[in-house]
């Protein structure tokens, strides 16, 4: 029984200390910041992190299959720009923003799983090549998202910040997925041991291609997300978040060997990392020190599980 | 009609052995070629001794930043702390910091800052066992953030003049950085190939698991190879601070090298473990992208078609790699 828990709680990522980075900047930040705890600060909150869990969620799967996905920025930049074209409605630039982010992770999964090519490189490639695409589109910010998008992201209903509803919404829905369905067990046996799932009858190309699919479609609900809440299109506005989402899901204890991850842990990994800058901005902390400040929790995170592979 | 008959033979076994050699071959060295030819036809200008000279000055700092890269990539880790590293390395360069500092020595503290950022590395990824993308991603994060926030008191001035002569100078008409990464490739993929260490650095990449049970000091050595690619970085940072003249605070130089030289390690035929162009393959990589970025600025791309192209060529090379592993 203790090692069934044991066992249990090494795949979903979550440890006691993992837990506590969040528990303790929020002990920190009631008393150090003034006004953290304001209900107009948390919804400030909400709506500035919600775009970071979001993409989180995703890559949380890709890592789960042992993979990485740089490229969702890229995709999130993208898909801002496709929303703010001029003259184009919801109606038209919605599904091609779908097609386009499912077009990309099925290149990225074709790359990663028939021809084998190294994760990193092969989102680092498609991360640069949809980057350029994105300047080909709007060289510049600008342009113009229909009015109905930016209400779904920045309105209030019964006081409740629509960016919480989003976030909600995709936590739960990737709770069922990965917990309740046959695709999720699958996305472990793989990441697990991709040799054994494939001797079990698993369709390991298939839901490797899948989790990358899943993951750039879930980027472009965060870049729907962005676009609804600048309202306008920004070629480069996503640009840090392949390596934020990164930071976010090693900080919630998903190993990218594969086989250990969970929504909890991304979902905690993305909220530690948005309250660091919440609690600094609330401090004056200038935003350079931040990144620096980010960068050490980061590595301090990752060395805390220790891990038995050395290298990538 | 036999002697016919055997001289097609051996006509046809040493077309299939050129053939399989030039397969063999990272695609590194076809671009550099392809590449080569274009400019020959459509501007012819940039094969000229000045824009030639020009172009090699450019491609130092990748070509230095690529030896690091591509020996951590051989022992299946990776290096994306050289944003970071070169811009520290530019900003203490360049700092008001150690302005009173004889040139050489001011060179001295840029290596050792190197040195003592690949140390970092190899201890947190090598006795920490910290993940290698993760950890020398953080340190980018950090440095970049602390060059930043110091550079917005003190920013960044005037490269002390013996760096601006290692990037800028020309001895007897020839740039001098060039001839400084030249001079420094050469004995190092020599030392690669000779010493035991070389060899360590070999077996470790082919596998990883019995290198360790063949008592190969895996650890140390993938340390010493981070240590190591910190000090090359340093090199290249001092390089693009001579090239550029002033230090600079654009975390996008950084970033641009560190995507580079991963597109110019694989060009050169180096993947993930093993590989087969091993230091002279990626610097030609180097080589074969800056002067592609030049060639397409002639033919007026802008940003965007450079980074479609830069994506376009780091998946073409990473697909002939899976190719040739079949």
């Amino acid at each position: 029984m203790r090692q069934f828990l044991s066992r249990s709680e090494s795949r979903s990522g979550l440890s006691p200390s993992i837990l506590a980075i969040p528990i303790l900047l929020i002990l920190i930040l009631i008393p150090a910041a003034g006004g953290f705890a304001s209900w107009e600060n948390l919804s400030n909150l909400s709506s500035q992190i919600a775009a970071l869990v979001i993409v989180s969620l995703g890559q949380m799967l890709v890592a789960v299959v042992g993979g990485l996905d740089l490229s969702v920025g890229s995709v999130i930049s993208l898909v801002t720009c496709v929303l703010a074209t001029e003259g184009w409605p919801l109606t038209l630039t919605l599904p091609l923003a779908f097609a386009l982010g499912a077009s990309v992770g099925l290149i990225n999964g074709w790359g990663v799983a028939v021809m084998d090519i190294n994760p990193i490189v092969m989102t680092l490639s498609s991360m640069t090549f949809v980057q350029g695409v994105t300047l080909v589109w709007r060289n510049v910010p600008g342009g113009h998202i229909p009015k109905q998008l930016p209400f779904a992201a920045v309105g209030q209903t019964l006081g409740i910040p629509h960016s919480l509803l989003w976030l909600v919404l995709c936590v739960l829905v990737l709770t069922v997925v990965l917990r309740h369905t046959r695709f999720g067990l699958r996305l472990f046996a793989v990441g697990g041991n991709s040799a054994s799932a494939r001797l079990n009858g698993i369709p390991v190309r298939r839901i490797t291609i899948s989790a990358y699919v899943v993951c750039s479609m879930i980027a472009v609900v965060a870049g729907v997300y962005m676009a609804a809440r600048i309202g306008s299109g920004d070629p480069k506005i996503g640009a840090s978040f392949g390596l934020d989402s990164v930071t976010a899901i090693a900080m919630g204890g998903t190993q990218f060997s594969g086989g250990i991850g969970g929504v909890a842990s991304a979902t905690i990994g993305a909220l530690s990392l948005g309250l660091i800058s919440n609690g600094m901005n609330l401090l004056g902390v200038s935003t350079f020190l931040q990144s620096a400040a980010k960068g050490v929790v980061l590595v301090i995170a990752v060395c805390a599980q220790r891990r038995k592979s050395v290298g990538v | 009609m036999q002697a016919f008959e055997s001289s097609l033979n051996t006509t046809e076994n040493t077309l299939k052995r050129l053939l399989s050699g030039a397969w063999n071959l990272s695609p590194a060295y076809f671009g550099t070629a392809l590449l080569i030819a274009a400019a020959l036809v459509f501007r012819p200008i940039l094969l000229s001794g000045a824009f030639f000279g020009v172009i090699l000055r450019q491609a130092a700092p990748l070509g230095m930043v690529v030896i690091g890269q591509s020996m951590a990539m051989r022992c299946r880790s990776i290096d994306l702390s050289i944003g970071g590293t070169v811009l520290a390395v530019t900003y203490i360069a360049s700092s008001h910091y150690l302005s009173g500092w004889p040139g050489y020595m001011i060179v001295l503290a840029c290596l050792c800052l190197g040195l003592a950022i690949g140390t970092i590395n190899g201890v947190l990824i090598t006795i920490f066992r910290g993940s290698a993308v993760i950890v020398t991603l953080g340190m980018t994060i950090i440095f970049i953030g602390i060059v930043i926030a110091l550079a917005r008191y003190t920013p960044p001035g005037e490269v002390p003049s013996l760096i601006r002569y290692f990037g800028s100078g020309r001895l007897g008409g020839i740039p001098i950085a060039p001839i400084i990464w030249i001079g420094l490739v050469i004995p190092i993929a020599l030392a690669l190939r000779i010493t035991v260490f070389g060899k360590y650095v070999d077996a470790i990449g082919s596998n990883p698991g019995a290198a360790a049970v063949s008592g190969i000091p895996y650890l140390r050595v993938i340390f010493l190879v981070h240590v190591f690619s910190g000090l090359a970085v340093a090199v290249g940072g001092l390089l693009l601070a001579g090239f550029v003249g002033t230090g600079f605070t654009e975390a996008v130089v950084g970033q641009d090298l560190v995507l580079n030289s991963l597109a110019a390690v694989i060009l050169g035929g180096v993947t993930f473990g093993g590989g087969k162009g091993r230091i002279v393959g990626p610097v030609v990589g180097a080589f074969m992208l800056t002067f592609l970025f030049n060639f397409l600025t002639s033919f007026g791309f802008d940003e965007s078609g450079k980074l479609m192209m830069q994506g376009g060529i780091i998946a073409v090379a990473a697909l002939i790699d899976a190719a040739k592993r079949r």
